[in-house]
């Protein structure tokens, strides 16, 4: 762009930060407030969907939240919905902090290990999937075994039903979890998973689809964690399938989309595992006993 | 290696924090963030992680573009009259492929930032849990209870 150019855009806009140094196409930095930024990513990226997220990027709301984890009422309560989870996943996916600094965050907080055990182990989740990465690089997109559901990868539809693109299942959690994940950016770990295995089991659809879906919404959104997650759920990143049933969800959920749901009386997460097992998968041996290599329980949970 | 006397810092999605290597060794050097319309594209990037990258980014001390990342990049080494280029080690494929390209026009250097847990000999993934029985007594290592 000429030079006349440049100097009207600088005289033309409020408040340049380090004026001397923008340049034509440079984005702003200074902007009044969240609605500016909103208008500004509408006008220059028009093709993202949707609006912002309540909850803020930046280092000063990561310390915020850093300042607020209890890593022992984090082990005591990370599998409820309303428990004491670090909500840290999206300033740790894009280095707001370091997964240094939160382990060292955290071994200032407690005074005996078994405190911090489950924190830690989740950081160690956290930079496995990321070690995973560079081994696998681009093929992290593919199967990485064979599905032990007894159904060919070929019967997964390749694409996300419509009825759970816009959220309108019917079923109250899974349309609970999806407007959360497409207004806010964020859901629970438990949440992932219901809504994961809720799509690749009870809908057959292959896991790609669903954590492509994922990678769109979550602020956190990597595929390390993110793809070999949902082939973790979908059995081709473990020994057996990841499922549910509704007491499980009912139970770490207390309740909340049961109470409301229109399908209560016919929901199709409810049953044994026994009888879901036999409903949603095709294999002779039964999925639950399958003995997983260490010692892993059959009801697995992370 | 020859020292690069006036470089410019290249920001990418993975270390938007103080704790880049890149930032903290070359704190007066003019540092890059590009929003990557490639990627948004491909993968339908909502507005909403747009949003968060941008909040955190103006954090940083960043000028902000978007664009093709690699040009960008040049670009603003041109601009600041850049012998180098220096960023944070990424993960994604996708960004060492750009730095990749981005190290045949300029010198790149790669930092690497503070490991969550170095350990002695490259530890054997496939399951988390034979991962985790080599790394966990390393991480804990570096506590003083």
């Amino acid at each position: 762009m000429p030079r006349q150019d440049r100097r009207l855009v600088d005289q033309l806009a409020p408040v340049p930060a380090a004026s001397s140094s923008l340049d034509p196409g440079d984005l702003p930095r200074q902007l009044p407030n969240r609605e500016a930024l909103n208008s500004l990513l509408q006008q220059e990226f028009p093709e993202a969907s949707g609006q912002l997220s309540p909850i803020r990027g930046g280092r000063k709301a990561a310390e915020m939240r850093l300042s607020k984890v209890d890593p022992a009422r984090y082990a005591r309560s990370r599998n409820h919905l309303e428990g004491m989870v670090t909500g840290l996943s999206p300033y740790i996916r894009h280095g707001v902090l370091s997964l240094a600094e939160v382990r060292d965050a955290v071994f200032r907080r407690i005074r005996h290990r078994d405190e911090g055990g489950k924190l830690i182990n989740e950081l160690g989740w956290r930079d496995f999937w990321q070690r995973m990465w560079l081994e696998l690089g681009d093929a992290i997109a593919e199967d990485q075994e064979e599905y032990k559901t007894g159904h060919p990868a070929s019967s997964y539809s390749r694409e996300l039903p419509q009825d759970l693109c816009d959220g309108c299942t019917g079923l109250a959690c899974m349309d609970g979890f999806h407007e959360q994940l497409v207004t806010t950016g964020w859901l629970h770990n438990h949440a992932r998973m219901w809504l994961a295995a809720y799509v690749v089991h009870w809908r057959r659809v292959h896991w790609r689809a669903g954590a492509d879906w994922f990678l769109e919404h979550l602020l956190d959104g990597d595929p390390a964690s993110n793809h070999l997650s949902w082939q973790w759920v979908a059995s081709c990143f473990s020994h057996k399938p990841y499922f549910f049933n509704r007491d499980n969800l009912e139970r770490y959920s207390n309740g909340r989309y049961c109470r409301a749901c229109s399908c209560a009386d016919r929901c199709p997460l409810e049953g044994s595992y026994e009888a879901l097992e036999s409903q949603l998968f095709a294999v002779s041996q039964p999925v639950r006993a399958v003995p997983a290599r260490g010692k892993s329980k059959s009801k697995r949970k992370r | 290696m020859m020292d690069l006397t006036n470089p410019i810092v290249w920001v990418h999605e993975e270390a938007l924090g103080p704790a880049n290597p890149a930032l903290q060794d070359h704190p007066k050097a003019p540092a890059l963030f590009v929003f990557d319309q490639a990627w948004i594209g491909a993968q339908n990037i909502s507005r909403k992680r747009l949003g968060f990258l941008y909040e955190c980014a103006l954090e940083l001390p960043l000028t902000l573009r978007k664009g093709d990342v690699v040009q960008e990049v040049l670009a603003f080494a041109q601009r600041h009259g850049a012998d180098g280029v220096v960023t944070s080690a990424p993960v994604a494929p996708r960004l060492n492929r750009y730095a990749t390209r981005i190290n045949r026009e300029l010198p790149l250097w790669i930092l690497d930032g503070d490991p969550f847990v170095e350990l002695p000999r490259t530890p054997r993934l496939g399951r988390f849990s034979r991962y985790w029985r080599e790394a966990e007594p390393v991480v804990w290592e570096s506590f003083r209870g």
